[in-house]
């Protein structure tokens, strides 16, 4: 299962807000024990994607390597990757599915007319052909 | 030896370890010691292939190696390697496989009996959106082949009239079409090809300023274009979109296809960095095609891109093929992706669409003009006072630049044929006092030959406007166009 401590859930949120009607992309930075999963940072990304961003979204390695290493900076790992569905639902699609990796949590957010809806938290695996969903809370 | 930074998640494989240190010389022997070391982060990293797996970039310090050497980017003491995992996504499902209706398996029953496309290969196929540049001679025969292989959206851009000299290889228009918009006249024949396919017609010229706009809502790109500005454009839009642009160009007996923009490949400005002088590469209306011609090569993009779609086959990335009819002969070359290119490389200049015509030294073109006003500007003179000079017996030079081919088919009484590639040598011969005319097919050649005699220091030379074409339209009508 993956915790959501309250501050960077509130800055997800904010940032899933402010880029709607936009996707917006980041790293969660956190802890694992006992398989548990704590975020204790996000840190919002630029959505990298070339072309249309209302329903696509897409890191940069470099930034992915930056968060990496904030996060071992920091004592913490680098535990999973959010974005947002604007006006859709937190499901996990094909095009998530396609550009995955299974060693992280991925967290969609849905966010409808501007504001938070609901979200999930999904594990997909190596082969890119399913996605499990994760247990997730957040405060 | 380097170290490899081991990404959190895969900790549990190296004994809860975050770096390793392991030997090699290249970053492909660091790897294959770290998971011989580590043999279960073995299957994390590769594929059964043995291939890195797709979502794994990896780093040498902060450089992906994808853009150094690859495998065989050698690895210092020192060095540090890293694995970042490639992620996007977004909401907009690559669309949910369309059912194929009983009428559809019946149309499409010789694709769905191949098992490397099937059923679903089919569905892919009636997924996909690709857009064709321009309705002419390559988009012909690609129009009508991708409608009835089944791609289920295809999009056109073309804001040109049938012609009669387009009848000669643009197989997908009719004499009947001969007036009518382009693209009216190839969605009819597609249509009636192949009900199930979804057209959408872009009726206008693709520029800096709408082309993101139009290729985003595309999978593939087809350029079928014939002028050096629109494919650099249609390039740069592809790199920025990170979309496959399937290239093919003709000319007489002579075509050229390949697949640029496609990931970790080269593009167009890898091979042509700059383009040529304005002039020196003559369009298929300048210099002739071999109806045929574009057949072929229209051909071999349509099977390109129905490759891209059904992901099957070895696309024809990195290699320019070469195809000469005359000889009947197919060539390769090799293509390589320029880590300087401007738009495409490591550190790109060139991030946004910039002014095209500029780029190419093309004056912007003016806006289409009815024959009948043809302006004549300074050092021009119209047709109908060089008919009217003739008709006085006024002494002056009629110069024709054509080629002695086109002589033949028309020409105009009196008129002296130097063909322009002689031009420069026969300058001596006249005299700079003289008044001199010069003509060819449209006004083009001859104005070229107009600026090497000014050169030379002559005084009274003057471009005959619109050429034996306006000739034909204002003079004597019984003179052939071409």
């Amino acid at each position: 299962m993956i915790r959501i401590d309250s501050e960077p859930w509130a800055a997800m949120v904010s940032h899933a807000r402010k880029t709607y009607p936009n996707e917006c992309c980041g790293a969660m930075l956190g802890v694992i024990e006992d398989g548990v999963k704590t975020v204790h940072e996000a840190l919002p990304l630029e959505n990298a994607f070339a072309g249309a961003q209302a329903a696509r979204y897409e890191l940069r390695p470099e930034d992915l390597l930056a968060a990496d290493r904030a996060a071992r900076a920091r004592n913490m790992d680098l535990i999973g990757i959010y974005h947002s569905h604007p006006d859709c639902d937190a499901y996990f699609s094909e095009t998530d599915l396609k550009n995955s990796c299974p060693w992280y949590s991925f967290v969609v957010l849905s966010i409808r007319n501007g504001e938070f809806h609901h979200a999930n938290s999904w594990l997909p695996n190596a082969e890119q052909t399913e996605a499990a969903k994760e247990e997730l809370s957040y405060e | 030896m380097a170290k490899v930074l081991i990404p959190t998640p895969l900790r549990q494989y190296t004994g809860k370890q975050d770096t390793v240190h392991a030997p090699g010389a290249t970053v492909g022997e660091v790897l294959n010691a770290l998971t011989t070391q580590y043999p279960d982060l073995r299957k994390q990293l590769f594929n059964d292939q043995g291939k890195v797996r797709s979502f794994v970039n990896v780093y040498l310090n902060d450089e992906d190696i994808r853009y150094l050497s690859k495998d065989s980017t050698p690895a210092k003491d020192g060095d540090t390697i890293s694995l970042v995992p490639s992620i996007a996504g977004g909401s907009a499902a690559v669309a949910p496989p369309a059912a194929l209706s009983n009428d559809e398996i019946l149309r499409y029953s010789r694709h769905l009996i191949i098992p490397e496309v099937g059923i679903e290969g089919q569905q892919k196929l009636k997924a996909a959106r690709v857009l064709l540049i321009g309705a002419g001679g390559l988009g012909a025969p690609l129009g009508l082949y991708l409608t009835a292989a089944g791609v289920g959206h295809i999009g056109m851009v073309d804001f040109d009239v049938v012609d009669f000299t387009n009848l000669q290889r643009q197989v997908i228009h009719a004499t009947a079409d001969v007036g009518r918009k382009k693209l009216d006249s190839a969605a009819a024949k597609m249509q009636a090809i192949n009900p199930h396919v979804e057209i959408t017609k872009h009726e206008t010229a693709l520029s800096s300023e709408n082309a993101l706009d139009i290729l985003k809502d595309y999978d593939i790109v087809v350029d079928g274009t014939d002028n050096f500005p629109t494919r650099y454009l249609v390039n740069d839009a592809c790199v920025l979109l990170g979309k496959p642009n399937v290239y093919g160009s003709i000319f007489r007996f002579e075509g050229q296809a390949t697949v640029f923009a496609y990931e970790g490949g080269p593009c167009y400005r890898c091979l042509y960095p700059e383009p040529p002088p304005p002039g020196l590469v003559p369009s298929c209306a300048e210099g002739g095609v071999l109806g045929i011609l574009p057949g072929t090569i229209g051909l071999i993009q349509a099977t390109e891109t129905v490759k891209l779609i059904l992901g099957i086959g070895e696309p024809l990335v990195g290699r320019l093929l070469l195809y000469d009819a005359l000889g009947m002969r197919f060539r390769e070359l090799k293509l390589r992706k320029n880590p300087e290119c401007p738009v495409c490389g490591e550190h790109p200049t060139v991030t946004k669409l910039i002014d095209y015509q500029q780029f190419c030294g093309v004056p912007r073109q003016e806006p289409v003009q009815e024959k009948q006003e043809t302006r004549v500007n300074e050092g021009e003179i119209d047709v109908t006072e060089v008919k009217a000079k003739l008709d006085r017996g006024d002494k002056f030079v009629l110069i024709d630049v054509r080629e002695p081919h086109e002589y033949k088919i028309c020409n105009i009484p009196g008129a002296k044929l130097i063909p322009l590639g002689e031009f420069p040598k026969h300058v001596g011969e006249f005299d700079p006092n003289a008044d001199i005319v010069i003509h060819c097919r449209s006004g083009m050649r001859s104005a070229k030959a107009c600026a090497i005699l000014r050169q030379a220091g002559f005084q009274h030379v003057r471009n005959m406007v619109g050429g034996i074409l306006a000739w034909s339209d204002k003079v004597d009508p019984s003179v052939p166009k071409y």
